[in-house]
């Protein structure tokens, strides 16, 4: 079904029930949401010092696995549901220094306060608007015909699936802004000053994962660089295809600089909804993709503690069916695979009554 | 050259060990923290009907406080912290402190401290503060008036006293409701019979001298003004000492506590109409705009819209709720100081907004 377009009266009634939704789970917030976030933080701690534990003194095969399927799953918590949620101020109202949005550094070579500005206010405010959400195709990718097309684009399929393996890198490096230092936009200073608190944080990283703990396990070493190594790379997989999952699948909407000039709050929301798509799946999946799987719920309420998106999710369906709004959302499998045939598809330019009929049909 | 401790912080930090040991030391260690005050309850002692004392021993962090000074205590309550300030009840010295705590009716940390802190419960402490404290070169002649659980603080400085033997000339004026509700009356008379240099005047509502009265109190100390003189208590009878210290001229030798905030003056401009019943807020690092009442703190009405600034005693003394107004107009509810000026700090709980205001939350 074609979504409606509202009228700005309609999309700010569209708001007021949003924010209606939002003031009523704020203020049921409480003993629960923070033993819950306490819990996965447990589990977490938990998990990286098994992994470390079988990594340093096992030596056969299967500790092997096992150890590095648990520092995997630390690494992805701590990104995901903990670092991630934690870093956009949803667990501020607790006062617990633990949980403090502009305290929080997590365990990623992106510098905690870089990915603050870039992510809670430039992505979450300007969310999918060309040319200004530096997240759409992160400046390099064409994931949407607004964007013009350029040779570069023929290599990414592949560039896509270098980046899935370095996504941390990705993230850490799209904060410096280097398309902006090539164009001559950003003055050598200006990036070198922008880039201290990142080589800072990754050199942190490169020596905890890489020199430290292989060192700490003396002859074991070759098998602990290994296993954090592959950890990592598990972790830069996942969070990429849940991130891409999010933004890029067949169905979200992009939009252009004039038309949300002058945006009201309720056409902010309805921006969010268009721009964002879920994934379905049970409570491991939402935890794994920290909650991640409900990018709409998140989109329209970045700072509402993650897993309360699970409950709200229902009534934000009902609302966007009251509304006439479409509610992007498929299995893992088809949103994956609908963001690799759009990465492939837009790597060549597009014939003319293609691009329109594609348009069209966006 | 870097010092070990620091080196070893930033080693545990950015390797994420703190984290590891936070998790294992909660289970081995309850009190141990790397820079937190948490002390464990290891005595609750009933003073009267309504109040407790808590024994605390508090881990290596609590650094000794001065006799008359108060803590604020930090529970969680409905999964968020809660912070209240309590004055230290013990004598300083000591590796344990005490609080003592009255209960107030309807009070999330009073109620919650009397009803669920048990023996072995951790508690979070923020280091000593406040300068309502004995000066170390103070005149021998002193006075101590107090109302209800007012009495903690100087309890603290006559333990002190008591323990230098120091106890030379002093006078304790105590106002309570009834003989029962004398919070620490046993030690109190078990101390006057010790030092004859202590005298105890209490002041019971249902007895013949009960309730405030000028005459009674000059009668009973008639060289009141001399004395260097500390009170604390309920803000009526705060109000009626000051006065009276004031009219004999010695307001300078009276150093006051209080446990309430005063009584909430009337904004003049809300009430000539000079100023909106309403202004908008901003909250600049939240990016929200709400609009709240004039006539009350602001602490008061962002949290009535749903907000949840940090925040601690309610009444302009701890300085928790302190931030930086970027712009707009606000008066301070104690001192009747307007702050118009940009990015001056301001304390949430005492200020009232007199125009639109921007604040770095």
């Amino acid at each position: 079904m074609e979504p409606r377009t509202l009228s700005r009266d309609e999309a700010d009634a569209f708001g007021r029930e949003l924010d209606a939704l939002k003031s009523e789970v704020v203020a049921d917030l409480g003993q629960r949401d923070t033993d819950h976030i306490r819990r996965v933080i447990g589990a977490q701690r938990v998990a990286e010092a098994t992994g470390r534990v079988l990594l340093h003194v096992g030596f056969d095969p299967l500790t092997f696995v096992a150890g590095t399927g648990a520092l995997a799953l630390s690494k992805i918590l701590e990104n995901m549901e903990i670092g991630h949620n934690v870093m956009h101020g949803q667990y501020d109202w607790t006062g617990d220094p633990a949980l403090d949005s502009r305290a929080y550094e997590w365990d990623i070579v992106c510098a905690g306060d870089d990915w603050r500005h870039s992510h809670n206010y430039e992505h979450h405010t300007f969310t999918n608007i060309v040319g200004k959400d530096r997240d759409v195709g992160y400046m390099f990718l064409r994931v949407t015909e607004e964007q013009r097309w350029r040779p570069a684009h023929l290599m990414q399929p592949a560039s896509a699936l270098a980046l899935a393996a370095l996504f941390q890198w990705g993230v850490a490096l799209h904060d410096l802004r280097i398309d902006e230092l090539l164009r001559g936009k950003q003055s050598a200073r200006a990036f070198a000053q922008r880039a201290r608190p990142f080589l800072t944080k990754a050199s942190w990283q490169l020596f905890k994962d890489y020199a430290f703990y292989p060192a700490l396990a003396l002859w074991n070493a070759p098998r602990v660089l290994a296993g954090n190594l592959i950890a990592n790379l598990v972790r830069n997989v996942w969070s990429f295809a849940v991130i891409f999952c999010g933004h890029f699948p067949d169905g979200v909407r992009y939009y252009g600089q004039d038309e949300t000039r002058d945006e009201s709050r309720g056409q902010w929301y309805v921006r969010q909804l268009n721009g964002s798509a879920n994934l379905e799946g049970n409570r491991w999946m939402h935890l794994l993709t920290g909650h991640l799987s409900h990018q709409i719920e998140h989109h329209l309420f970045p700072d509402v503690p993650a897993a309360r998106y699970p409950e709200m999710a229902p009534r934000v369906r009902e609302i966007c069916a009251r509304y006439g709004q479409s509610y992007c959302t498929g299995s893992f499998a088809r949103q994956l695979g609908s963001v690799a045939a759009r990465l492939v598809r837009l790597s060549l330019p597009a014939k003319l009554p293609h691009s329109a009929a594609a348009s069209a049909s966006n | 050259m870097i010092s070990t401790a620091r080196l070893a912080e930033t080693l545990t930090r950015r390797l994420f060990l703190d984290r590891q040991l936070q998790l294992w030391s909660g289970a081995l260690a309850p009190t141990w923290s790397p820079s937190e005050i948490l002390a464990r309850v290891v005595a609750v002692v009933a003073e009267t009907r309504d109040t407790r004392t808590f024994v605390l021993a508090p881990n290596r962090h609590w650094r000794g406080h001065r006799a008359g000074q108060h803590t604020m205590v930090d529970v969680e309550r409905d999964g968020a912290r809660v912070r209240r300030c309590y004055s230290l009840s013990s004598a300083p010295g000591g590796r344990r402190v005490a609080i003592t705590v009255k209960r107030v009716p309807g009070g999330r940390v009073s109620g919650f401290l009397h009803e669920s802190l048990r023996v072995g419960d951790i508690v979070r402490l923020s280091p000593p503060a406040g300068d309502f404290v004995l000066p170390d070169d103070h005149r021998p002649e002193l006075l101590f008036v107090s109302g209800g659980s007012g009495i903690t603080p100087l309890m603290s400085m006559l333990r002190d006293l008591d323990r230098r033997d120091a106890v030379e000339d002093v006078v304790f004026v105590h106002y309570a409701r009834a003989k029962r509700d004398v919070i620490f009356g046993v030690e109190l008379e078990r101390l006057a019979a010790r030092h004859p240099g202590l005298r105890l005047i209490l002041c019971l509502d249902d007895a013949a001298n009960g309730g405030f009265d000028e005459a009674r109190l000059a009668a009973a100390v008639p060289d009141f003004a001399e004395r260097a003189t500390f009170l604390c208590g309920p803000a009526g009878l705060m109000e009626r000492v000051e006065r009276m210290w004031h009219a004999a001229g010695a307001s300078a030798r009276l150093t006051r506590e209080r446990f309430s905030a005063p009584p909430r003056k009337e904004a003049a401009s809300v009430a000539d109409g000079t100023v909106a019943p309403e202004v908008a807020v901003t909250l600049a690092r939240a990016g929200r705009t709400v609009a709240v009442a004039t006539g009350a703190p602001l602490l008061e009405t962002l949290e009535r819209a749903g907000e949840r600034p940090p925040n601690g005693c309610r009444i302009g003394i701890c300085h928790t709720c302190k931030c930086t107004k970027r712009s707009g107009t606000v008066e301070n509810l104690l001192t009747g100081a307007i702050s118009d000026a940009a990015d001056e700090e301001i304390q949430l709980c005492i200020s009232v907004p007199r125009s639109d205001v921007e604040l770095g939350l």
